[in-house]
């Protein structure tokens, strides 16, 4: 829906959550720092499961979701699981070792397990990359919510947005802004929850657990309109949902920002339980997303609006904003919704080119380029990489290519590609070498991007390579590539070797 | 020297005695679940499909409100995730602490 009038209340309401995450950010670090000694930063297991699923909830989650489900029913489920699936892969198979280990960042784990310099610097050139494409989504959501807010459209709106979070990133990051990760959650939650009850209300279905109350919404869409929104393989093949749930189960399990939760946790035993408590609070959100798809297509059925996936898809980002507006919800709720959605974007752009400068000024021009830089220099480049890495997602995001979590499952499809198949033999295969992870890393970046590079030649490669799901086959195919390359060449040093089975494998032993 | 090299090797599906070995179960039995649960699920919609748009009984069938693969896939799906979470943390919480006792320290 366009509209050329600035939403008043919404902007207010948007601009008070902002402020409100500066203003708690700074009592809670000053509250930190008095308490520190005493009490430390402990915040328990749900706490600390607040931080994951904050962390974690981006416009993808907010926006794009719900958007995909909107224009493809069924389908989009493959998001829902493959967001939530892809933490039990990263629980078993990598939280307690990479802890064991002791590094820092993924760049680090990459370079000091595989003793190689040039691993280092192709992880660390993934890791910016994996940044800049997620933050190009965050982008887009941002674009279409300030275009909405102001009436402006997209264009103005990404202008407008992209100068409120660059400056947001600034000024947190000048006035050394703590992270209040679960004052975040709680305002994403609530803006999430309390405007789809309302919406159930108002629908006249069962309002207190919308998340079970849309089910009677699908079924009279099919009575009413004939529309199979549940029907398992109108949006796409076996093949293509597969690929895109395991997808998007391995990229969460290779994803450079999540995995660092993990490196340096004071315990271990902690921060496995608040990867349950994590899980709970992102599957609230997972839960209920499908609501509101259902819901904004009942309610342009009911309003006549044709369905075409060409007509729908321009605006289906918006969809949980549009629906609630066009569903005739108060100002004030709308205006919740929007600030639920810019600040899952927020946070995650704050993170996202917070960790991609890091990757830069410490593995690339520290570790490579000038080994003898001192802290004040290194923090001038992060900064500076900083702002030109924003510069860098907003040009690309003028013409965003796709749906914000297609556009997402590109950076978890170049994680699962590359990262996790380098995490998992990392730790699970003390014969892998640098020979085959680096033969390993750069087989998965030519997969990630093989559809756009060669399916026009190659039909057969855009195929079985979707840009979004390239996974399923790539994953296993850049394993067997380090496999084979790896046994082609020496075996790592025995010190490294040692290191893995003693203190990953044998701690207990 | 070779047996000393043999000593480090680490391989998922060849775990050392000790830790490793019952850490390695709980996580192929884990993982066994994750993934029939997930695709397996996938695959019989595709078996039991009567309609090119996979219309079958498992999805004129109600459960909750919902299509029963619907709920199957979108609501039970992520449960059953946690559920799997929770089963590896009490294994492994156990694990830890019998190993612990063994070697006769503290928890880490």
């Amino acid at each position: 829906m366009s509209n050329s009038t600035v939403n008043l209340l919404p902007l207010l309401i948007v601009i008070g959550v902002l402020v409100l995450f500066v203003v708690s950010g700074l009592r809670y670090k000053s509250r930190e720092a008095s308490d520190y000694g005493v009490t430390g930063r402990y915040t328990g297991r749900i706490g600390g499961g607040a931080a994951i699923a904050s962390n974690w909830m981006s416009a993808a989650s907010f926006l794009g979701m719900a958007g995909l489900l909107y224009l493809h029913g069924y389908f989009a489920l493959a998001y829902v699981i493959g967001w939530t699936g892809g933490y039990v892969l990263l629980l078993v198979l990598m939280a307690g070792q990479i802890r064991r280990f002791g590094k820092y960042t993924a760049p680090d784990f990459v370079g000091d397990r595989y003793e190689s310099g040039l691993a280092r610097l192709i992880s660390a050139v993934i890791s910016i990359a994996i940044s800049v494409i997620y933050c190009v989504a965050q982008f887009k959501g941002i674009g279409m919510v300030f275009g909405w807010l102001f009436g402006t459209g997209y264009l103005p709106g990404l202008l407008l947005g992209a100068a409120v979070v660059i400056s947001y990133v600034v000024i947190s990051g000048m006035l050394g802004v703590a992270k209040n990760q679960q004052l975040q959650y709680f305002v994403i939650i609530v803006s999430f929850i309390v405007p789809l009850m309302f919406m159930a209300h108002k629908l006249g279905y069962f309002w207190l657990l919308p998340q079970f109350g849309y089910g009677e919404a699908i079924s009279d869409l099919s009575q009413e309109f004939n529309i199979l929104f549940a029907a398992p393989f109108a949006g796409g093949s076996l093949f293509q949902w597969t690929a895109l749930c395991f997808t998007l189960m391995v990229g969460t399990a290779g994803l450079p920002h999540v995995l660092s939760r993990f490196y340096i946790v004071p315990n271990i035993r902690e921060a496995r339980w608040s990867v349950v408590w994590g899980l709970f609070f992102i599957a609230l959100i997972y839960w209920s997303a499908p609501a509101y798809a259902v819901f904004a297509r009942l309610l342009e059925a009911r309003a006549g609006i044709p369905f075409t996936l060409a007509t729908a898809a321009p605006a289906a980002d918006l969809v949980v904003i549009t629906m609630a507006e066009r569903g005739g919800l108060p100002g004030w709720v709308v205006g919740i919704l929007a600030a639920g959605a810019v600040s899952a974007a927020f946070a995650t752009v704050a993170g996202l080119l917070m960790t991609g400068a890091a990757s830069f000024s410490h593995d690339i021009y520290y570790r490579l380029i000038n080994p003898r830089a001192s802290e004040a220099r290194k923090m001038t480049i992060a900064k500076g990489t900083t702002l030109a890495l924003a510069a860098l997602v907003l040009a690309i995001a003028v013409k965003p290519a796709a749906m914000i979590a297609e556009i997402t499952a590109v950076a978890f499809a170049l994680a699962g590609n590359t990262i996790f198949p380098v995490f998992l033999l990392g730790i699970w295969w003390g014969r892998a070498n640098r020979h085959g992870a680096i033969a390993g890393m750069l087989t998965g970046i030519v997969i990630t991007f093989a559809a756009p590079l060669f399916g026009g030649a190659f039909p057969l490669v855009a195929t079985l390579l979707p840009i979004t799901s390239s996974a399923l086959i790539g994953a296993p195919l850049v394993i067997a590539v380090i496999i084979v390359v790896s046994l082609c060449t020496p075996p790592p040093s025995v010190e490294i070797r040692r290191f893995l089975a003693e203190q990953v494998h044998g701690h207990l032993d | 020297m070779k047996h000393k090299h043999d000593a480090y090797d680490v391989n998922l599906f060849r775990p050392k005695k000790g830790y490793m070995r019952g850490e390695v179960v709980v996580i192929l039995v884990v993982l066994f679940g994750w993934g029939a649960a997930t695709f397996g699920f996938q695959w019989l919609i595709w078996l039991a499909a009567e309609t090119p748009h996979g219309c079958s009984l498992l999805t004129r069938f109600s459960f909750f409100n919902l299509p029963f693969h619907f709920w199957f896939t979108g609501q039970l799906l992520p449960l059953w995730f946690i559920i799997l979470c929770v089963i590896f943390n009490i294994y492994i919480d156990r694990l830890t602490e019998h190993h612990s006792r063994r070697r006769d320290r503290s928890y880490e």
